[in-house]
Order: structure tokens, then C-alpha cells, then sequence
């Protein structure tokens, strides 16, 4: 830690600065307060997401070497041109993007319910843009220029429908997560039912996407949700300020005059939209919007759970993930959900384990 | 007495809404048979083509529906005695998918290809997961509550699917073999799975019905049962194997069916009250009805194609979790 402190200047007196943190002054007027530990640790997943990536890039049918992949990623020509540049980049920046949304998306839902449990998988919103994505492919509708909004629709709307079942005069974690739970299964069943229902191609292709694979999946998935995460960028910006006073009591937030109903409600618009989003890329893709968000925090060691290093660790698991299950078996290719969930879920018994009670609703 | 009548009232409703069941499942179809051709072709055989339809088709399905949904239903019962929870049940626990587990591996790596077959293997998955279930439900403070229980089912269901989806991308024999038993119905079902399961059936049953009175015990809190001079821990143990059992037999026959076992519990409790001497036969009677309806309802609404049954059965019992759930009692725990 010292070594870290020293690293970082810091000038600003320390009694008025919360401990751990460091104002980063961009010119007058504008001023950031940022942890250093979530600082050092963003630099360190940047690293490990860069190393990641041209691993990626290099594995495959064929091995390329790391300094070609570079050349390529730079736009230099390259004899590999094609195999990086056109075979693999495109998936792999749907990935990125992917993850990054669905860290992004957990870590807002999650603050929002001040539940680690309470994830956009959980609560029924992957499975509700799921469902309308499987339902406008049987209908004869596989644009990919149109489905990310049918399943960012189907997304908001389970979402709409599991809040105002577990609506009763206010809302607990454990009545959202046990409703969305319940819709999370009937909406899994009409899915597979249209999955059974539809043209064998249709359903072969449903199902593949059902499991939350980026196989053959390019700039045509990655470009709508490039454009949504730059549109929700000034968006997230007010998350990042946001999720601080949501953290809060009641009392205190009344205290300080912070509007705490329309802070969740704004959050958990945003963290859905984002799930969505992903998922109408990619599929749902299980349990990184539950995973991401656990482990960033745990590595920045906040108070609250830092967004930046969720969509890192998001960015990572998926493209980690997809790389496993690319090469494992190859040269059959798994969906990268398979193995999201093969970790996810033993995670997520640890953390009910470790949970003391579920009335004690605050982050594990 | 009002008590009583009411609860014989109860009875005989359950009764005839099973005999109505029933008569609906062999006569409502693609091919709609009125009741009397279904009598005659039961009764006195007969050659004609409702004749064979019913006897061919609509016998076995309504048997194996019948069968299926006794299972579930006390399945459900016993789970939700023996963690006194009340939204336990095979489907949401990851019991079911446990028991898809052990099939598929039973499939793909072992060469089992008959039913017989798949019954121990669906055993075996259904026992493991509910083991699993339960150890990481009941454990750290405030043991088996009902969020607990239901994230951990549904982190076991998500895991399950996972190593089911894992399986089948890398054997395509096995999942056309394994396809057509995964939707959750009991249409197109052989006769002769129900010759198959009914002993698994029976001896899950008795296994079950023989500790109603410790069900019962359990209810009053682990002290009392303890006090009562039950053995807690070797009650629990066989309402599970019980369960187990039963969860097993019907996954083999049917696939995963969920919300059987979560709905009928609750309506028979409503029917004749918490004492399992009677909440099991009333659960057995209506389990039946509600897969029976659940099915034939699935027959009907997008004719001339069906839906499978586990589809209705979840649109049916998602309700019922959510009503359960709004109480307080639930959402407290």
C-alpha cells in the first residue's frame, strides 16, 4: 500500500478527503475523487485485458505470433492480415463489449439493490430479452440491425414485470430476487417452447444464441452496442456520482437531501438497458453481470462498487471465457456461456454460503 | 361440524376433478372423441379410429400423466415439509435437472438407451444435486430460508444446464436422443414407461407415507420433533430420498416438469390443513388434475400443434410463486 500512496501525488489537505482517495484536478473547476487502489488495480486489469486479447488473437486453427497480431491491431500490413484483422478481431470486440456491458450492468443492479444476489440474470431481465429475441427470430424476423432492440424491449419490460409483482409498498431484495427468479422460469419455458415450435433452423440457431455464444457473431452485434454504450456514456458518468449517495440509509440520504427513489430507479433503468443490450449481442451470457462486480470490488477493496474495474473485469472474464472455450475441445467451439455458468454458479453458492442472512440485505 | 364438511366437501371435489381430469385427457385432442366413443373404446375395445386414438395414444399419455403428476405433487410436499419452506419443489431446487444430468451422462458416455436404464442414472443426478441444494442452502446462519433455497436451485439449474449444453455440443447422438425426452411432456410417450416406473413410484410413495406423522413433528421446529423423540436428522434424510425417488421417476418418464410440485402443496393445504396423514393422499389426487389440465389446456390453445406440458405447467404455477411469495411470510424468512 505505501508504495502505491507514494506513487499518486496528492495536495489537497487529507482531513477533507475520504480515506484512500486522491482528487485529480483536470484544471479549475473540475476535480475528481478517485481511490487509489481502484486506480492501481484498473491499470493492472487493463494490463491483463490487453494480454488477454492478443492471446486471443493469436490462438485459433492456426497460431499467429504475438508481433503480427500487434502489426495487425495497429493497422500495419501483415501476412495475417486477414485470419486476425477479419476472422477473429470482429468477435472478439463483441466480446469486449459484451463483457464490459454486462460488468457494467451487474455493478449498477447490484448497487441499486445493495444485494450481491440481485443480478440482471437473476431478476429476470437476460431471460426477458432472451424470450422477445427468440420470439422475433421465429417470427421471421434475424436482422441483426433490428433484434438488439427487440431484446433490449423484452429486457425492460420482465424487468417492468418483476418490479411490480414484487411492488408492496415497497421493495425488498428477497421479494425481487424470489419473483424474478419465478419469471426467469416461465419466461425460460415459453422461450424453449419456441425454440421447439420453430423451423429447425430458426431453433438451431436460437438455441446456439440462447447459450450466450459469439460464435460467428462480428461488427454487425458489436456496432449497435458500441453506439448504446456511447450514447449511455454521459449516462454512466452520473452513475459513477451517483451510486455513492445510493449507497446511503433512508435516513442519511433524506438527511443530505439526495432523492434515493429516483437514484435507484435511474440506476437500475441503466444497469437493465445495459443487460439488455448485451444480451440481444450475445446472448445471455451467465453470471458475469453477477461475477464482474463481486470481484472488482473485492479487488479495489471500495466502499461501493467501482464501475470502471467492473467493466474490466467484465471485459476479461468474457474474453477469457470465450478463449477456453474456443480451444479446450477444438476443434469443436463451446459457447462461451457454458463456461461463464461452470464458474458462475459455484460462485454464486459460495457467496449464499457466506451470505449470514438474506435479511441482511448490504453487500456480502 | 363446518370443519369437517368442508374437508369432505374437499375430498370428493378432488375426486371428481381428477375423474374430469382424466376423462378431458382422453377426449380432448387434435381429434376430439366425445365421452361416450372414450367409454366405449375402454370398455368393449372396438376397431374404429377414436378407438384406436384412445386406446393408443390418449391411454398411455393420461397413465404417465397421472403417475408423473402424483410424483411431483408429493414430491413437492415432502420437500416443502421436510425444509419448511414454502416454495421448495423439485423444478426450482434443481432436483429435476439433476435428475436431466444423470440421464444425459447415462446417454452420451455410458450407452444407455432404455428407460429402465435411464431411471437409476436420473436417480443418481436427482440425489446429488439435492444433496448439493441442501448443504449450501442450510448452511451459514438463518439456514434454509426461501431466497436461499431458491438461489441456490437456481444457481444449480444454471450450472446443470451448463454441463448439459457442454455435453451435447460435443455429442450429437446424445442430443438427438436427449431432445426429444427434454421439453417436458408426456405426449408420445411409449405404454410401456408407465409399466417402467410405477414400482419406482410405489416404493417412493411408501417410503414417503410412512413418515407422514414425522412430517407432521418437523413442522412444530427441529426442538419439538426432537422432543416428540424423532430422529431429525434421519427424518429429513428419508423425506429426501423420498423425494428424490419420486423427482426421479418423473423426470425419467416425463423430463423436468416445475411448478407441479410448488402449486398443488398449497391447495391442498388450503383443502385439508397442514397434517400430512391427509395433506399427501389430497396432494397425490390433485397433482394428477393439475398436469392432466395443465396438458390437455396445452392441446387446445395453439391447435393443431401442442404445447408441451412443462410449458403450462409453469405459466399455471408462476402465479402461485409470485402470490406466495407477496405474502409476508415468504418474503420475511
Amino acid at each position: 500500500m505505501t508504495s502505491v500512496d507514494r506513487g499518486v501525488p496528492s495536495k489537497s489537505p487529507a482531513a477533507v478527503r475520504p480515506a484512500g482517495h486522491t482528487v485529480l484536478r483536470a484544471g479549475r473547476g473540475s476535480s475528481f475523487l478517485v481511490h487509489r487502489r481502484a486506480l492501481v488495480v484498473a491499470v493492472v486489469l487493463a494490463a491483463l485485458l490487453a494480454a488477454a486479447v492478443v492471446t486471443s488473437l493469436c490462438v485459433g486453427e492456426s497460431f499467429v505470433p504475438p508481433a503480427e497480431v500487434v502489426r495487425v491491431l495497429f493497422g500495419l500490413p501483415s501476412p495475417d492480415g486477414l485470419v486476425v484483422g477479419t476472422l477473429r478481431l470482429p468477435r472478439l470486440v463483441t466480446g469486449l463489449l459484451v463483457g464490459v456491458a454486462f460488468g457494467l450492468s451487474g455493478a449498477l443492479i447490484q448497487t441499486m439493490a445493495r444485494n450481491p444476489l440481485a443480478s440482471p440474470d437473476v431478476i429476470g431481465v437476460t431471460h426477458g430479452a432472451g424470450a422477445a429475441t427468440v420470439a422475433a427470430m421465429t417470427f421471421g424476423l434475424s436482422s441483426y440491425a433490428v433484434l438488439p432492440y427487440v431484446s433490449v424491449v423484452g429486457g425492460l419490460l420482465a424487468a417492468l414485470l418483476v418490479y411490480l409483482l414484487a411492488w408492496r409498498g415497497g421493495l425488498t431484495a428477497s421479494r425481487f430476487v424470489l419473483v424474478g427468479i419465478g419469471i426467469s422460469v416461465a419466461l425460460g419455458s415459453l422461450t424453449r417452447l419456441l425454440v421447439t415450435k420453430g423451423d429447425y433452423l430458426i431453433a438451431q440457431q436460437a438455441k446456439t444464441w440462447l447459450t450466450g455464444s459469439l460464435n460467428g457473431r462480428g461488427y454487425d452485434q458489436a456496432a449497435p452496442l458500441a453506439t448504446a454504450l456511447l450514447l449511455l456514456l454521459p449516462f454512466l458518468l452520473w452513475a459513477a456520482r451517483a451510486q455513492r449517495s445510493a449507497a446511503f440509509d433512508e435516513d442519511t440520504a433524506t438527511a443530505l437531501g439526495i432523492r434515493l427513489g429516483r437514484v435507484r430507479f435511474g440506476l437500475s433503468v441503466l444497469g437493465v438497458v445495459l443487460a439488455s443490450v448485451a444480451t440481444g449481442a450475445a446472448g445471455p451470457v451467465d453470471f458475469v453481470a453477477l461475477l464482474a462486480p463481486q470481484i472488482a470490488r473485492r479487488l479495489t477493496r471500495t466502499p461501493h462498487v467501482p464501475l470502471v474495474c467492473s467493466a474490466l473485469t467484465g471485459a476479461l472474464i468474457v474474453v477469457v471465457a470465450d478463449l477456453l472455450a474456443r480451444r479446450l475441445l477444438s476443434p469443436l467451439e463451446l459457447p462461451v456461456g457454458v463456461f461463464t455458468a461452470l464458474v458462475g454458479a459455484p460462485y454464486l453458492m459460495w457467496l449464499i454460503v457466506r451470505t449470514r442472512s438474506s435479511r441482511s440485505g448490504g453487500t456480502a | 361440524m363446518p370443519g369437517a364438511a368442508r374437508r369432505r366437501v374437499g375430498w370428493t371435489a378432488a375426486a371428481l376433478l381428477l375423474l374430469l381430469a382424466v376423462l378431458l385427457s382422453l377426449a380432448v385432442g387434435s381429434r376430439t372423441v366425445p365421452p361416450s366413443e372414450v367409454w366405449d373404446a375402454l370398455a368393449h375395445g372396438g376397431t374404429s379410429d377414436d378407438a384406436q386414438v384412445v386406446r393408443s395414444l390418449r391411454v398411455p399419455r393420461t397413465v404417465i400423466g397421472v403417475l408423473v403428476g402424483v410424483a411431483l405433487a408429493v414430491a413437492g410436499t415432502v420437500l416443502q415439509g421436510i425444509t419448511r419452506n414454502p416454495i421448495a419443489e423439485p423444478g426450482i431446487l434443481g432436483i429435476s435437472q439433476g435428475a436431466s444430468v444423470g440421464v444425459v451422462f447415462a446417454i452420451a458416455f455410458l450407452g444407455v438407451h432404455t428407460l429402465t436404464g435411464y431411471v437409476w442414472y436420473a436417480f443418481a443426478g436427482a440425489g446429488v444435486a439435492a444433496v448439493c441444494i441442501y448443504a449450501v442452502a442450510s448452511s451459514g446462519r438463518g439456514g434454509a430460508s426461501p431466497v436461499k433455497l431458491a438461489l441456490a436451485g437456481a444457481a444449480m439449474n444454471a450450472f446443470l444446464a451448463s454441463v448439459i449444453s457442454a455435453v451435447l455440443t460435443t455429442n450429437a447422438r446424445a442430443l438427438d436422443e436427449f431432445r426429444f425426452w427434454d421439453v417436458g411432456s408426456i405426449s408420445g410417450r411409449d405404454a410401456t414407461i408407465a409399466g417402467q416406473v410405477w414400482p419406482f413410484l410405489l416404493a417412493g410413495l411408501l417410503l414417503v407415507l410412512a413418515m407422514a406423522r414425522g412430517l407432521d413433528a418437523l413442522a412444530l421446529g427441529d426442538d419439538i420433533a426432537r422432543g416428540l423423540g424423532h430422529n431429525v436428522a434421519l427424518l429429513r434424510a428419508t423425506g429426501a430420498l423420498g423425494a428424490t425417488v419420486l423427482t426421479g421417476a418423473a423426470v425419467a418418464a416425463a423430463g423436468p416438469i416445475a411448478f407441479v410440485g410448488l402449486a398443488v402443496p398449497h391447495i391442498a393445504r388450503a383443502l385439508v390443513g397442514p397434517a400430512h396423514r391427509l395433506l399427501l393422499p389430497m396432494a397425490a389426487l390433485l397433482g394428477p388434475v393439475m398436469l392432466l389440465l395443465a396438458d390437455v389446456l396445452g392441446r387446445i390453445v395453439v391447435r393443431p400443434s401442442e404445447v408441451p406440458v412443462a410449458v403450462m405447467a409453469a405459466l399455471a404455477g408462476v402465479p402461485f410463486l409470485v402470490v406466495l411469495v407477496r405474502r409476508k411470510a415468504v418474503a420475511a424468512a
